[in-house]
């Protein structure tokens, strides 16, 4: 018997061995007998194509491995925003799941049904095609009290340009710091001593705007306010928004607060009713019941599904190409298009998304670790 | 006893989390299911679920405005200003694509399987008399709508008299499988099983039309169930080498269910061809389309796996302590004692699996196919009906959503006969 | 069972009585869990309720502190009814410490900030004064050793007796235990009750539902039957136990003793 079940598992190895020298040997003939290697080298030749957006800098004469770059980085933002504010509308609609407000309740279900059961993709092209595109043109933008510009061009924000004294304002914050810290430190002192309300965020964070105001007024050139300007030929200036970079931010923002709204939900559902029931009896407000008793308890039963949904935003943004912003994506398929090369380029594909993913595991998992619930080593 | 804390995610790329977030929804939808407080009179519940302090009447009503405002935007849309003939006049392209009109009979032939199959299932399961009046409501509803796309779309007598005769033929079905109850279970269950094949014969054989000429709504539903079920095997034998001892099989299902999952789905159909090329001896030569649907499968295979592997973990210890008591060898043990508990318990997740395999689908756009999204897409952007986005992509999404949705519901209503979700 | 409409001179000077309860009804969906109840609970008394499960013991006192909110009758606490008014449910609720069956502490809190946590949030007190209360309650229950264990640290009998410590802490007029031995293994039930007996001594007004026979027997001043949700018989231990009036009672008596 159980020489049947080891020769079992070694006819299965054998088996696979097999399959990957296989593939192997044809892999080496296919790549030789195209006359070429792996290599990477083409990622130093020049890329020749234009990028609409970049969050470094790039220009057509740039490297290929730039080009790769920007594509990467520009998902890499779209993805952070995205994170957080769909983590903030999450809870907001998981919230309004659990509301006793039957109104409330009813739409945060249709809004739940109806965003997650319809393609992503659908979801991204009604956002850019359906809403965005019709918007106004740019000859007739809707101003936003001459501050904000917003037509089908994109939308156009007062934006900020660093001074010449940009950096010593900085360091005038960064002073502010342990100033707040003591504050901090002084109002919990309080706080125990006498149980009156530390106001403690308030404070420390009054006084870092306090100092930061008060730098930037004594020295003078710390930053502009720059406001966008309206022409014929488009915006200048400001900080200026895509429509194509709102239509994927939004898209994946909706779509993934759904999801993040059922798992607050559910965990919150989670936390035992003889919990909540215990902080009533104790005299605990709504409020401080929900703060102080079930939303601890249910952060930490959401974590690791929360992480999932952060990693499949971030894989989402691959949906990116339907509407044209250059995504890791869509300057990949620009760069095989151009160079070859596809496998090299897949390879580097495969490794920023795994890479990236990898990194938000760690943080989430170190998140986990901390609010993890101590004593169960009993 | 709570719903124990999952354990932290490992330092993987998010594995059984999907399987979490479903827990909490079943656990969630236990606890709501459980009695509530006696009903009371209208006026009352108003008073309680609306207008109970002023913080929710300014709630209720600010919620009010903005559902009245949006339900004037959606409806004035939809009946006055939308310009729907290019639904009309695109339906064919939307259902098969490209796929040659002569041919059609195919598909109508398999759509026809399909839905007297269900039929029956739906009558020799259905344990009521008659259905409740919410599902009467709901189904005479959906019925209506059908009816009116179809009497709008169709372009021939014979397929309005095909697509009308969809209902007659479902409720056929649904009173047969009455009729003859749990005998027919069996061959049912085979003829399920079967039906994917038969299907693939129907289009492909006898001449048939090649997975290149594909489209339209056929092509989202053919695509997710040559996914399903081509992955469900291999996703199985990831899930077993995962648990295994051997340490080069367990790094390989790793590795293998790692790299599928962390790589995004079109990157994975946009490189299928280049991969997929690289690893085949070079005088195999296969269509395009079939390198996706093969790459498309390893994707979900490794989707499955994890589920699978949800699944055996939830198999007691206990089970495995019993059958080695009596005797049975590994495999046997797996077969006939912890696969079938494992894998009733992962059925809500399965299916969870397929409707975004399903949603999934529509990522084909990336390599050329024209799918039902694409077919949306191509049609408003014609001359005749340009600046059609709308009707098209609200068109497109509310056949997505349909079938998504009701397979969510139904998957809800599978938990609660199959008792999932118990804590 | 004698209608006993006690609803008169509630709150009045003189009135002695914490709770008085008239002819409470509760149902859930199409059960109903209470037919009818009415009693009145004197201070410093010690009341302890019996009865077979689903006889709806727990459902009343839970109604008591609106943990479930009655469907019908009145019930007074501390000369305030309990109405759908926030603020009485809060004032009621300061008055009222309850003991859990599974004794609900929060596990992502120290047993002192388990204890400390409603005086500090709800009452204001200062972190000082609410240490001190805590080691105070902690050795009146036994165990000032375990302020900074986490409760999954404890053994079931020392995880009760900080649940009767924290609900001590808000300094209570009156304390429900709700089947507080229940989930208990047997080695461990006689640490809690005798911290429930001394409770009881020392002047502390309670009700006690429990199946513990030989406590009610010991500590009680009255003892009630609850069947069916209905109060079918209420009397000191003496009568009930050795001359009981009702064949239910009897009935109960001959099957658990």
């Amino acid at each position: 018997m159980r020489v049947l079940r080891a020769a079992g598992q070694v006819v299965f190895v054998v088996v696979l061995v097999v399959i990957a020298r296989e593939m192997y040997l044809n892999a080496s003939f296919a790549l030789g007998s195209a006359g070429r290697e792996l290599s990477y080298t083409y990622l130093d030749s020049r890329a020749g194509f234009g990028i609409k957006e970049h969050v470094l800098g790039y220009s057509p004469n740039q490297p290929l491995f730039k080009a790769f770059l920007a594509g990467a980085t520009n998902a890499m933002l779209v993805a952070a925003i995205g994170i957080v504010m769909a983590t903030v509308l999450g809870v907001l609609i998981g919230i309004a799941r659990l509301s006793s407000n039957w109104m409330v309740k009813k739409i945060a279900l249709v809004y739940v049904e109806v965003f997650r059961n319809t393609p992503l993709l659908v979801q991204v092209i009604f956002w850019y095609v359906a809403v965005i595109l019709a918007i106004p043109r740019i000859e007739s933008s809707v101003s936003v009290f001459g501050l904000a510009f917003v037509s089908n061009r994109g939308a156009a924000l007062p934006g900020i340009r660093s001074g010449a004294d940009f950096g010593t304002w900085l360091l005038f914050v960064l002073a502010a710091l342990p100033v707040a810290a003591t504050v901090w430190r002084w109002r919990s002192r309080v706080h125990e001593r006498a149980g009156e309300p530390h106001y403690r965020w308030l404070l420390s964070l009054g006084v870092v705007a306090v100092l930061a105001g008060a730098g930037y007024v004594l020295l003078g050139d710390a930053f502009r306010v720059e406001l966008p300007e309206l022409s014929a030929h488009g915006y200048s200036g400001g900080l200026q928004i895509s429509p194509e970079f709102a239509a994927i931010l939004v898209a994946l923002v909706v779509y993934t607060a759904a999801f993040i709204g059922e798992i607050v939900r559910g965990s919150i559902m989670a936390v035992s009713k003889g919990q909540k029931e215990a902080a009533q009896a104790l005299g605990l407000s709504p409020g401080q019941q929900l703060r102080l008793v079930v939303l601890p308890q249910a952060m930490r039963v959401a974590i690791p599904p929360i992480n999932n949904q952060y990693l499949n935003l971030w894989k989402n943004t691959s949906l990116a190409f339907a509407v044209g912003f250059p995504d890791l994506i869509n300057i990949s398929t620009t760069m095989v298009n151009q160079a070859g090369h596809a496998l090299e380029t897949f390879s580097l594909v495969v490794g920023t998304y795994l890479g990236t993913s990898l990194l938000i595991s760690v943080a989430m998992n170190a998140l986990n670790r901390a609010v993890a619930l101590r004593g169960d080593t009993a | 006893m709570s719903g124990a804390a999952p354990k932290g995610p490992r330092l993987g790329l998010g594995l059984s989390e999907d399987v979490d977030l479903l827990r909490f929804e079943q656990q969630a939808r236990a606890i709501e299911a459980a009695p509530g407080p006696a009903p009371a009179t209208p006026r009352e519940w108003i008073r309680q679920n609306l207008f109970s302090g002023p913080v929710n009447s300014l709630l209720t009503l600010a919620s009010g405005v903005f559902v009245l405002f949006l339900a004037y935007q959606i409806l004035s849309f939809v009946f006055v200003s939308a310009q729907w003939e290019v639904v009309q006049v695109g339906m064919r392209g939307y259902m098969i694509g490209s796929f040659p009109v002569d041919e059609a009979w195919r598909v109508w032939a398999s759509a026809y399987l399909v839905i007297i199959l269900a039929g029956l299932s739906y009558g020799v399961s259905a344990r009521r008399l008659r259905p409740s009046a919410g599902q009467v409501a709901v189904g005479a509803a959906a019925a209506a709508v059908a009816g009116a796309v179809v009497f709008f779309t169709a372009q021939t007598p014979l397929v309005r008299g095909l697509a009308a005769g969809a209902t007659p033929a479902a409720i056929a079905g649904a009173l047969v499988g009455r009729l003859f109850g749990r005998k027919i279970l069996r061959p049912l269950i085979v003829a399920w099983v079967l039906v994917f094949p038969a299907i693939m014969i129907i289009v492909r054989g006898f001449v048939g039309v090649p997975p290149s000429e594909w489209g339209g709504f056929f092509f989202n539903i053919i695509a997710a169930t040559v996914g399903i079920v081509a992955s469900f095997p291999l996703g199985l034998l990831l899930a077993l080498g995962r648990r295994s001892e051997m340490p080069v099989i367990r790094i390989a299902s790793v590795g293998f269910i790692e790299l599928f999952r962390g790589v995004p789905l079109v990157a994975w159909l946009i490189f299928s061809k280049f991969v997929v090329d690289l690893l085949l001896p070079p005088q195999m030569v296969i269509p395009d389309i079939i390198k996706a649907f093969l790459v498309m499968t390893f994707f979900s295979a490794a989707y499955i796996g994890e589920i699978v592997r949800g699944g055996l973990q939830g198999v007691p210890a206990g089970q495995y302590e019993a059958a080695r008591a009596l005797g049975l060898s590994t495999t046997r043990m797996m077969a006939l004692i912890v696969l079938p508990q494992a894998l009733r318990s992962t059925i809500p997740a399965m299916i969870s699996h397929f409707i975004s395999l399903f949603k999934d689908t529509s990522l084909f756009v990336a390599i050329e196919v024209t799918d039902l999204l694409a077919a949306a897409r191509r049609s408003a952007s014609s001359l005749l009906y340009f600046g059609t986005d709308m009707e098209t992509l609200l068109f497109a999404g509310l056949i997505f959503w349909a079938v998504a949705f009701s397979m969510s519901r139904w998957s809800q209503r599978l938990e609660v006969r199959l008792g999932v979700g118990r804590r | 069972m004698a209608d006993r409409s006690a609803t008169a001179g509630i709150g009045e000077a003189g009135d002695d009585r914490q709770i008085v309860a008239n002819d409470v009804v509760k149902s859930f969906g199409h059960f109903q869990a209470l037919k009818g109840i009415s009693m009145a609970l004197n201070k410093a008394e010690t009341v302890v309720i019996v009865g077979p499960s689903g006889s709806g013991k727990s459902t009343f006192i839970r109604t008591i502190n609106r943990l479930e909110r009655h469907d019908a009758g009145r019930i007074f606490v501390g000369g305030i009814e309990l109405t759908d008014d926030i603020r009485n449910i809060a004032q009621i609720r300061s008055e009222i410490g309850m003991v859990f069956q599974s004794f609900n502490l929060f596990p992502h809190l120290t047993v002192q900030q388990n204890i400390a946590l409603a005086p500090r949030n709800v009452r204001r007190w200062p972190k000082k004064k609410a240490e001190e209360k805590v080691m105070q309650l902690l050795e009146r229950v036994g165990i000032p050793e375990q302020a900074n264990k986490y409760p999954a640290e404890l053994s079931g009998g020392q995880q009760q007796r900080v649940a009767i410590a924290r609900a001590l802490a808000m300094e209570p007029k009156i304390m429900l235990f709700d089947e507080p031995t229940s989930a208990l293994d047997p080695e461990m039930i006689k640490e809690v009750l005798d911290v429930i007996e001394e409770l009881a001594e020392s002047g502390m007004t309670m009700i006690v539902v429990t199946h513990e026979i030989g406590f009610a027997r010991h500590v009680a001043d009255r003892v009630i039957l609850f069947d069916d949700g209905l109060l079918i018989e209420e009397a000191p231990p003496n009568r009930f136990f050795e001359d009981p009036q009702h064949e239910r009672t009897k009935r109960f008596l001959s099957q658990i003793l």
